[in-house]
């Protein structure tokens, strides 16, 4: 039984790391959190819905088909909502406030253009259950496990690798020096959108297959993974990562073992705890070491 | 090869650069001299496209150049900032490796800049936030002539550094610039920027207001005194050493 339950912890985890790292991207490059973040994850669910049930029936095809919708609605938010802002160096609350707009508006949009019903896929991952050393697994849960840390690791490596990687890295210290580096900011700007929308596709579409797609679905989900980079410490993809895997763990043990009400009330109490015993986050990255 | 013209740039109501026009010429060292305030690392920004000026433009090799900073690197001008600004989250070899963004010759680049400072090659792996202030400006140095830069543009290259750290960098900028890399060289430390450079003038409220050979201006007494405020006794007694 405990087993099961970090096996189902781990995928939530995993779901809320491919959003939290999109939050950590962002803010590492750019000093601010993306609150429009939230509806990539939402329009993830949602293309997948109308892939299966218009174009195509497979879940894998609707899945890559979210991914690619969620990553273009990204570069389109950071062209039409940010990038005016960010060239005239605006501060950075301006930039929260642009996020919440685009973030209430689109959920609006999203209710009015599809309703606020709640949408089964028509085909699903396998609802078998698997059997190991006396314990049983939801199939669905194994592959969103699998899935979330295959992006993850190819994230990882992608940052940590490639030369885009390394500018990131360099960027995330100062954009202004990775620009007289000959690095052209705006192109990476649009490569961290890229990422963090493909990811938040992907989780919005693996969430549509573990519950619903519905309209409230992202931003519901969003929070818990902007608690999880909190906790991990902002800016910091292991952080995120982390941060993701206990508030998804911890979340499954306590509706597991105390009540499903308690859920919440964790979630936010170890943001609590965190904000007041290392405001940093457990991977925080210390500001002194920018000087 | 360098010529800016007419270039003004302010900060709001606050006039930074007045309508300043020079130019740096192939194979020179030229350096612009100037109090705290004088205007000195706004002019540089606006070169090296960090800044827009209001006013004026800049050409390099007589073309116009446009206030994009990744632009003008690949026109072939560095700048090498004030504080350094080096990455001090990525290692040494990880802030080469991204002063050669642009370059097709990484690896060659790398090679010349440990044999250049054999002290960066024996910390290559280290992060560079834990290296010492002359060791960072040296990083700084190599990592802008990763590049392949024709232009090197330094602001400030000897502040907050020891004396005898200071002489070794002056002599890094003459020796770069005899490998045939024109520079364009920003300092408060009046006395060893002319001491090097060919062409100078002086920067005082945003305008030049001299202009000559370097060991012209460096022997006009008045000049240091009069334009480099304060801190020209303090240079005095230091160079009668």
């Amino acid at each position: 039984m405990f087993f099961q339950q970090v096996i189902n912890g781990l995928s939530v985890g995993g779901i809320y790391a491919l959003m939290a790292v999109g939050y950590s991207l962002i803010y590492s490059l750019l000093n601010f959190t993306n609150f429009a973040h939230s509806i990539t994850v939402t329009i993830g669910a949602f293309a997948t819905f109308y892939f299966l049930t218009e174009l195509f029936e497979n879940i894998y095809a609707g899945i890559l088909f979210a991914i690619v919708v969620a990553g273009i609605l990204a570069i389109l938010i950071q062209i039409l909502g940010y990038s005016v802002l960010l060239k005239k160096n605006a501060q950075r609350i301006y930039l929260l406030i642009t996020g919440l707009g685009i973030s209430t508006m689109c959920d609006n949009l999203v209710i009015i253009s599809f309703t606020s019903r709640f949408r089964v896929y028509p085909v699903n991952f396998s609802t078998k259950a698997i059997n190991v050393f006396g314990a049983t697994f939801g199939t669905i849960d194994l592959i969103i496990l699998a899935v979330s840390a295959v992006a993850l690791i190819l994230v990882q490596l992608f940052i940590k690798k490639s030369r885009a990687g390394l500018a990131i890295r360099g960027a995330s210290f100062s954009l202004e020096t990775a620009s007289i580096m000959g690095i052209n900011t705006q192109k990476l700007i649009m490569i961290v959108f890229l990422i963090a929308g493909a990811l938040a596709g992907l989780a919005g579409a693996l969430l549509g297959a573990k519950y619903t797609a519905y309209p409230a679905l992202g931003t519901n989900m969003a929070n818990k993974a902007f608690i999880s980079s909190v906790v991990g410490g902002l800016g910091s993809i292991t952080g995120a990562v982390i941060g993701a895997l206990i508030l998804g763990i911890g979340e499954v043990l306590i509706s597991g073992y105390l009540s499903s009400a308690m859920r919440d009330i964790f979630s936010y109490t170890l943001l609590v705890i965190i904000l007041f015993v290392k405001p940093s986050g457990l991977m925080g990255v210390d500001i002194g070491d920018r000087a | 090869m360098l010529r800016v013209e007419n270039l003004s740039f302010s900060y709001g109501k606050i006039q930074a650069v007045r309508d300043v026009s020079f130019e740096v010429k192939k194979g020179e060292i030229m350096a612009i001299i100037g109090s705290n305030g004088a205007g000195k690392s706004s002019l540089l920004k606006c070169i090296a496209g960090l800044l827009k000026p209001q006013t004026g433009q800049i050409y390099m090799e007589g073309e116009a150049l446009e206030a994009v900073a990744y632009k003008t690197v690949e026109k072939g001008i560095c700048l090498i900032p004030e504080g350094r600004w080096i990455f001090s989250n990525l290692t040494v070899e990880e802030n080469l490796i991204l002063g050669g963004y642009t370059s097709k010759a990484v690896s060659q680049g790398i090679e010349r800049s440990y044999d250049m400072f054999p002290r960066l090659g024996e910390r290559r792996g280290q992060r560079a936030g834990t290296l010492s202030g002359g060791e960072q400006q040296m990083l700084a140095i190599a990592r802008g002539l990763m590049s392949n830069p024709k232009v090197l543009l330094l602001d400030e290259p000897s502040l907050g550094l020891a004396p005898l750290i200071v002489n070794d960098i002056m002599k890094i900028i003459q020796d770069t610039n005899k490998a045939g890399v024109s520079v364009l060289l920003v300092e408060q430390n009046a006395r060893k920027a002319l001491g090097i450079a060919h062409h100078a003038c002086v920067l005082k409220q945003g305008t030049i207001v001299k202009e000559g050979r370097g060991a012209e201006l460096a022997s006009d007494e008045s000049i240091l005194a009069e334009y480099l405020g304060k801190d020209s006794k303090l240079l005095k007694a230091g160079a009668g050493k």
